[in-house]
């Protein structure tokens, strides 16, 4: 199963200059399956995002799309197969979101860079797609965060992916916004059939969307499962060192009012 | 959209164009004997060999091509490095790249006017290549991979002063003839500019010129930075290594044969930006090349010009024009920081 999977991270251990930040990473995406990391900050989900995405190389262990090795391709290569989201934004000037999301055509145009109408008809789809068609003619140095992040979504899609990397693509977002991309991911996954993996900070948005959730703390895969099976009171309370009886899946976070904080009063 | 932003770009072209073609025959007319366009185009068309032809062919129309090729030249150099450091302020003669390329030639000027009599052309251009690709290696060194503005500055503004200190102790203690040669070449001009040496230097030019047109296309998804470019399918290494030694590569041409040019490397990359209206590299390169030929052909005929018959260093124009462009730079950039 292992072999045919879109996206597979076999015995992964990611970290920088030769230091371990997660080790022991099993973990595999099917076609249209939506792969959630979560866990406490400075726990290593962006460390893994950026070996999958080949920017660190894996200290051991394989990062593999559809079978081969992503580290042993070509950056055009693994362009073709695979796109990415990431948390900080790019702040280029004089250039349309048009342009900007044409660019996820590199993998797929010549050497020169010149757009066929086929690719024109790509890059209107995905504009369309990722709710960013009426904003096409603006300068992107000059909308808004959350547009942004549409724009950059688009361009993505231009690259037309198996797999999907995005590092807390909700860090800009507003709640509107935030529902929005997770009906856009999840309509990529089923109905288009690409791979989503991407971190998440807010736990009820990782429940609603995911069809695996990776945990990750202190170094190591913490917990891995259906939302069902991580979303439990006892998991999430070890995983974010939660005190008891503040996380109720259903309600998500129940705060304790009332109850003074430490160095308070 | 399209078709407004393909018209702009169009206007602009043809307003360069007419600027090129404006500053062209002011060159080759004013001077301490001032010409006729009727003179200016018999001469050119080989129709009169009087005084006045043999000095637009011999010395105004070199001289106003020099300025021109090699001022497109240096604003394209300016731009690669702008590109690389993804930084505005970053340019040949800013970031002491220039000054490198002068040690190098003075100290091979040196030596060779003692051991040789005379400096090969071939040589000069090695010694200039070499001393830019030495000075922009030791400022990555230096500056690694800091976005800042200020530290690529100062970064740049130490290692000219070193290069130019280096250059001023080898001049000081190199025999009488060659001082004089290299003391003119070291303040920067186009008037040295033989029309051989024009000749032999048009190819490598142009053909540079053709490897950074062929480099559009990763320096068009450069522009969203190195990770998402690296995610796009841009060897970003094999990238870099080119526009550096491109980058390099022009501007030691320009530097073997003028000696250091300030400014125009820096300030007409966004100059051409703006009357272009695009950061589109299928745009900026030709935008960028044309607009620094006009530049440097104004700026040469003003230094020519403006205080005859003393002539200013083509440097003290550029410099003018060109430095005020850098500190609006850096106010717009510290005011948007602050807004944000």
């Amino acid at each position: 199963m292992e072999k045919t999977a879109r996206l597979a991270l076999v015995d992964l251990s990611v970290g920088y200059g030769g230091r371990a930040v997660v080790q022991g990473i099993n973990v595999s995406a099917e076609a249209g399956e939506i792969v959630t990391l979560i866990g406490p900050n400075g726990a290593g989900k962006s460390t893994v995002l950026k070996t999958v995405c080949r920017r660190l190389r894996p200290l051991s262990g394989r990062v593999e799309l559809s079978g081969e090795d992503a580290h042993a391709m070509t950056a055009r290569q693994a362009a073709a197969r695979m796109a990415v989201l990431l948390t900080r934004q790019p702040a280029p000037d004089l250039i349309t979101c048009f342009e900007v999301a044409a660019l996820g055509r590199y993998p797929h145009t010549g050497r020169l860079g010149r757009l066929t109408q086929e690719d024109r008809d790509i890059v209107e789809e995905s504009l369309r797609q990722a709710g960013a068609w009426e904003i096409r003619q603006s300068d992107f140095s000059r909308i808004s965060d959350g547009q942004r992040q549409r724009v950059l979504l688009a361009r993505a899609l231009c690259q037309q992916p198996e797999v999907l990397l995005l590092d807390e693509p909700t860090t800009f977002l507003d709640l509107g916004g935030k529902i929005a991309l997770m009906e856009v991911l999840h309509a990529l996954a089923k109905e288009r059939g690409v791979s989503i993996v991407l971190t998440l900070h807010e736990t009820e948005l990782a429940r609603e969307i995911s069809d695996k959730v990776l945990c990750l703390k202190g170094g190591r895969v913490h917990a891995l499962g259906t939302p069902e099976q991580v979303f439990t009171p006892g998991n999430m309370e070890e995983l974010f060192d939660l005190p008891q009886g503040v996380y109720t899946p259903g309600r998500g976070i129940r705060l304790r009012m009332g109850h003074t904080k430490e160095g308070e009063g | 959209m399209e078709t407004a932003g393909k018209r702009r770009r169009l206007a602009a072209y043809l307003l360069l164009s007419a600027a090129f073609l404006l500053f062209l025959g002011l060159s080759l007319a004013s001077g301490s004997m001032t010409l006729k366009p009727g003179e200016i185009l018999s001469a050119l068309l080989g129709k009169d060999d009087g005084a006045g032809a043999q000095v637009i062919l011999r010395l105004r129309l070199p001289r106003a091509l020099a300025a021109a090729l090699l001022g497109g030249a240096l604003s394209v150099s300016g731009y690669l490095l702008q590109t690389f450091f993804g930084n505005p302020v970053a340019g040949p003669y800013v970031l002491g790249i220039s000054s490198g390329a002068k040690l190098t030639v003075s100290i091979v000027m040196v030596f060779a006017l003692q051991r040789l009599g005379a400096l090969s052309f071939p040589l000069m251009m090695a010694a200039a290549f070499a001393g830019s690709m030495a000075v922009t290696l030791l400022i990555l060194l230096f500056s690694g991979r800091s976005r800042s503005m200020a530290t690529l500055l100062v970064v740049g503004l130490m290692v000219g002063n070193i290069c130019s200190a280096v250059t001023d102790f080898f001049v000081t203690f190199a025999d009488e003839a060659g001082v004089a040669n290299l003391h003119a070449w070291s303040q920067g001009s186009f008037s040295g500019v033989s029309r051989e040496n024009l000749l032999r230097i048009a190819p490598v030019i142009l053909a540079a010129l053709i490897a950074v047109r062929l480099l559009a296309k990763p320096i068009s998804a450069y522009r969203l930075g190195e990770t998402y470019a690296a995610s796009m399918g841009v060897n970003v290494r094999a990238f870099r290594t080119a526009l550096i030694a491109l980058s390099s590569l022009l501007s030691a041409c320009v530097t073997a044969l003028t000696g250091p040019i300030s400014f125009v490397g820096v300030a007409v990359p966004q100059l051409s930006r703006m009357l272009l209206g695009s950061s589109a590299p299928e745009a900026m390169i030709p935008g960028t090349f044309l607009l620094g030929a006009v530049f440097c052909m104004g700026c040469d005929l003003i230094a020519r010009t403006a205080f005859a018959p003393t002539e200013l260093a083509v440097s003290t124009v550029t410099a003018f024009f060109g430095a005020p462009v850098v500190i609006a730079l850096m106010l717009r950039r510290s005011a948007r920081r602050e807004e944000a």
